[in-house]
C-alpha cells in the first residue's frame, strides 16, 4: 500500500502541524504577546479547552454559535470547544475572583476552535493570546488596551500595523436619530452586519431618514480618518447621543495619544462589529500584508452580567497565527534558529558536557552529541558544528549573529580560559 | 505588491461587461481577449485575475485580492466575509420559483409537501422559509429545469434572465424568489489598509455604471 493510500496518515482538513521555523515563530509570538502583557502588569490565566455550550453561548453571536464544535457531556448536558476566551475569563472573574478589588488585569494565551466547513481556506483551530481589563468604565482603560495591543505587536515584531478605533454605538445611534421606522431600521442594521451596503442604500432608499443621519450611513467606509473626522461629523449631526459618542472617541484620541500610537491609528466611525456585545470603544489591528485583522478588541460592559457580576469591562484578542503570517510575508524569512550541535573525540568525551552547560549558561542552545565523533582529516566540520578534538583543538562553524559570541565562548574553552 | 489594488474578475457571462466596465471607469485598461491566454493581467494600475464566478469571494475574503466583481446570485450561495460596496447594475437576473404548465403550483396551489430542484439551495431555503413552507431541496449543478420533466423534483428555483429557457422546457413562473446583478465586493482589510484606492475604485464603478445608466432613464 502505497502512503497516499494509508487511511491513519490522514489529518483533519483546517487543522495544520507546526513543525521547524513555523513552530518556533508561533511559540516566540506567543511568548512575546503574553510578556508584554505581563510588563503592563496582567495577570495570566487559562482556562479550559472546554465550556458549557451555555457559557460559550453567553459570548458569541448567533452567528458563531453554528461554527462551534459541541458535543455531549455524560450527563446529557451539551459542551462545545471554546471558539473565544473572553467568556472563560468572564466566568472565571464572576466565580472565583469576585471578591477582588478592581480593576482586575487578566490575559490568556491558548488555542480556539472552529467547526467551519474544511476546503474554505480558513482556519478550524488557531492560537489566540489577549487582555481583559475589568472593573474600569473610563475611556483609559480602552486606551490601555489599545496600547498594550499595539506594544504586543511591536515586541512580536510585526510592522506596519494599521489601528483602526470605532464605538460600537456610533452607527445604532444614528439609526435611532434616523427618522425610520422600526422595519427600515431594522433591515439597515442587518444590511450592516452582513457588510452589505448596496443593500444599505436599498433600505434607506424611499424612507424618509434625516438627510444628515441618511447620508452618514451611506457614506460608511468612507468615514475613516484622524481626530478631523470627529469634527466632520460632528457638524452634521445634532442628535445627543451620536455627540456623544463623538466626544468619547474625541477624549480617546487624545489618551492614546499621551500613549503616543496616534500615528498608527485611524478613527474608523463606520466600524461595523457585533453591536449586541461591543458597548463602546472598539479596535481592530491590520496588517498590510494580510486580509483578516491581526486582532481586535473592544469595551463589553453587558458580558459579565451574564454570569451574575455587574461590571465594566474592556479588552483584545491577538491572532497569534495571522501574526505569524505576516511576520512570513512580511520579511519572507523563516528565522529558525538552531542548536549548535557540540561533537568530541572519545579522548574528550568527559569535558563536553561541562561545556555545553557553560554554553547554555550563556544562553546558546547547544545539542550534545551522543557518541564520541570520529574525527577524518579530510572531511570539515559542518556548519552550526563545534568538535573538541584530541589535539586539544576546539573546531567550529557558527553562523548568525550569535555566532561571534559562540566563537568567543569556544576560543576561551581552547585556551583554557572559560 | 506593485501595480496598485488586485482585483478578481468572474469568467463566464459577466466577463466583458467586467472588462468593459473597467476599461470606461479608466480603473484598468483591459481587453477581455487578452484572457484567453493568461489569467492574470499586470496593468500599471491594477493586477486583474480571471477566475471562476464562485471563487471570486474566495480570492477576496482570503486577501489574495483586494476587490472583486461578482454576480449577486453567487454571493446568497457563499456567505463569506466580504465587504458589498457597489451595485453595479449589470448583469441583471431572476431567481424564480417555476413549475411544470398544468401543475397544481402552476395554478398557485402550494401542495403539502414539495420537491424543488436548484444551483441555489440556499436562497431557494430562505425564499421557502419567508413564505412559512417546508420544502425538501435537491441541490443540482447544471440544467436544473430538466427535473422536474424526469420526475426528481416537483419544481425550480433558478436563475431566468430572459425567461427562455423556462419556456423551452414548459416550466412557468410561479413567484420571484430574487433578483441579483454584478456587485462590487472587497476584502475586509483591504477597505482598511488600502482605503483609499478601494474607494475611489468604488467611486469610479459607481460613477461609471450611474452615468450610463442615466440616458436610459430619463424621460
Amino acid at each position: 500500500m502505497s502512503a497516499l493510500q494509508s487511511p491513519a496518515r490522514g489529518r483533519a482538513g483546517g487543522f495544520a502541524d507546526w513543525i521547524g521555523a513555523a513552530a518556533q515563530r508561533r511559540r516566540v509570538v506567543t511568548e512575546a504577546f503574553v510578556d508584554t502583557f505581563a510588563a503592563w502588569g496582567y495577570e495570566y490565566l487559562s482556562t479550559p479547552l472546554v465550556e458549557p455550550l451555555e457559557t460559550v453561548a453567553a459570548g458569541v453571536g448567533g452567528g458563531l454559535q453554528t461554527q462551534l464544535f459541541r458535543f455531549m457531556d455524560a450527563d446529557g448536558s451539551l459542551l462545545a470547544l471554546v471558539g473565544e476566551r473572553t467568556v472563560s475569563v468572564a466566568r472565571v472573574v464572576s466565580t472565583q475572583l469576585q471578591g477582588v478589588r478592581p480593576p482586575l488585569r487578566l490575559c490568556y494565551a491558548g488555542p480556539v476552535l472552529f467547526n467551519r466547513p474544511p476546503l474554505g481556506g480558513r482556519r478550524r483551530e488557531a492560537m489566540q493570546a489577549g487582555c481583559e481589563l475589568i472593573g474600569h468604565p473610563g475611556l483609559s482603560a480602552d486606551a490601555e488596551c489599545i496600547a498594550v495591543a499595539a506594544a504586543a505587536l511591536e515586541r512580536a515584531g510585526v510592522t506596519g500595523v494599521q489601528i483602526d478605533v470605532g464605538h460600537a454605538d456610533f452607527v445604532p445611534s444614528l439609526l435611532d436619530s434616523a427618522n425610520l421606522d422600526a422595519e427600515s431600521r431594522g433591515r439597515v442594521a442587518d444590511a450592516l452586519r452582513g457588510r452589505d451596503l448596496v443593500a444599505v442604500e436599498d433600505a434607506l432608499r424611499g424612507t424618509d431618514a434625516g438627510d444628515a443621519e441618511r447620508e452618514l450611513l451611506l457614506a460608511f467606509p468612507t468615514l475613516r480618518g484622524g481626530r478631523e473626522i470627529l469634527d466632520t461629523a460632528g457638524a452634521r449631526i445634532s442628535a445627543p447621543r451620536p455627540r456623544r459618542v463623538l466626544a468619547d472617541l474625541a477624549e480617546l484620541w487624545d489618551v492614546l495619544d499621551r500613549h503616543g500610537i496616534t500615528a498608527s491609528v485611524h478613527l474608523d466611525l463606520g466600524a461595523v462589529r457585533d453591536w449586541d456585545y461591543y458597548t463602546g470603544p472598539t479596535f481592530e489591528l491590520f496588517s498590510a500584508d494580510l486580509g483578516f485583522p491581526l486582532g481586535a478588541g473592544g469595551r463589553y460592559d453587558r458580558l459579565l452580567a451574564a454570569f451574575g457580576t455587574d461590571a465594566p469591562a474592556t479588552g483584545f484578542v491577538l491572532h497569534v497565527d495571522r501574526c505569524c503570517d505576516a511576520l512570513l510575508r512580511g520579511s519572507g524569512q523563516d528565522g529558525k534558529v538552531e542548536a549548535l550541535r557540540l561533537g568530541y573525540s572519545a579522548g574528550r568525551a568527559g569535558e563536553a558536557p561541562a561545556l555545553a552547560a557553560r554554553l547554555r549558561q550563556a544562553g546558546v542552545a547547544v545539542a550534545l552529541e551522543l557518541e564520541p565523533t570520529a574525527r577524518h582529516r579530510e572531511e570539515p566540520v559542518i556548519e552550526g558544528m563545534a568538535r573538541l578534538d584530541d589535539d586539544g583543538a576546539v573546531v567550529w562553524r557558527y553562523r548568525g549573529e550569535e555566532g561571534r559570541g559562540v566563537e568567543a565562548l569556544l576560543a576561551a574553552h581552547a585556551r583554557g580560559t572559560l | 505588491m506593485s501595480g496598485g489594488l488586485r482585483l478578481a474578475l468572474p469568467g463566464g457571462a459577466l466577463f466583458e461587461d467586467a472588462c468593459r466596465l473597467l476599461s470606461d471607469a479608466g480603473v484598468a485598461d483591459i481587453d477581455a481577449s487578452r484572457f484567453d491566454r493568461q489569467l492574470k493581467i499586470v496593468t500599471p494600475t491594477a493586477t486583474v485575475v480571471k477566475v471562476r464566478p464562485t471563487d471570486v469571494p474566495v480570492y477576496v475574503e482570503m486577501g489574495a485580492c483586494d476587490a472583486g466583481i461578482v454576480g449577486k446570485d453567487v454571493l446568497w450561495e457563499s456567505p463569506r466575509d466580504c465587504y458589498e460596496l457597489v451595485d453595479l447594475r449589470f448583469g441583471a437576473c431572476r431567481l424564480v420559483l417555476a413549475a411544470p404548465q398544468g401543475s397544481p403550483l402552476a395554478e398557485g396551489r402550494f401542495p403539502q409537501s414539495l420537491r424543488a430542484a436548484t444551483k441555489y439551495p440556499i436562497a431557494a431555503r430562505r425564499f421557502f422559509d419567508s413564505l412559512g413552507l417546508a420544502v425538501e431541496l435537491i441541490k443540482l449543478h447544471g440544467s436544473v429545469e430538466l427535473a422536474p420533466a424526469m420526475g426528481l423534483a416537483d419544481c425550480v428555483v433558478d436563475i431566468t434572465a430572459t425567461g427562455r429557457t423556462l419556456i423551452a422546457n414548459h416550466l412557468v413562473e410561479v413567484a420571484e424568489a430574487g433578483r441579483a446583478t454584478a456587485r462590487l465586493i472587497s476584502n475586509q482589510a483591504s477597505l482598511k489598509t488600502r482605503s483609499e484606492a478601494v474607494n475611489q475604485l468604488a467611486a469610479a464603478l459607481r460613477r461609471t455604471v450611474t452615468a450610463a445608466a442615466a440616458p436610459a432613464a430619463a424621460p
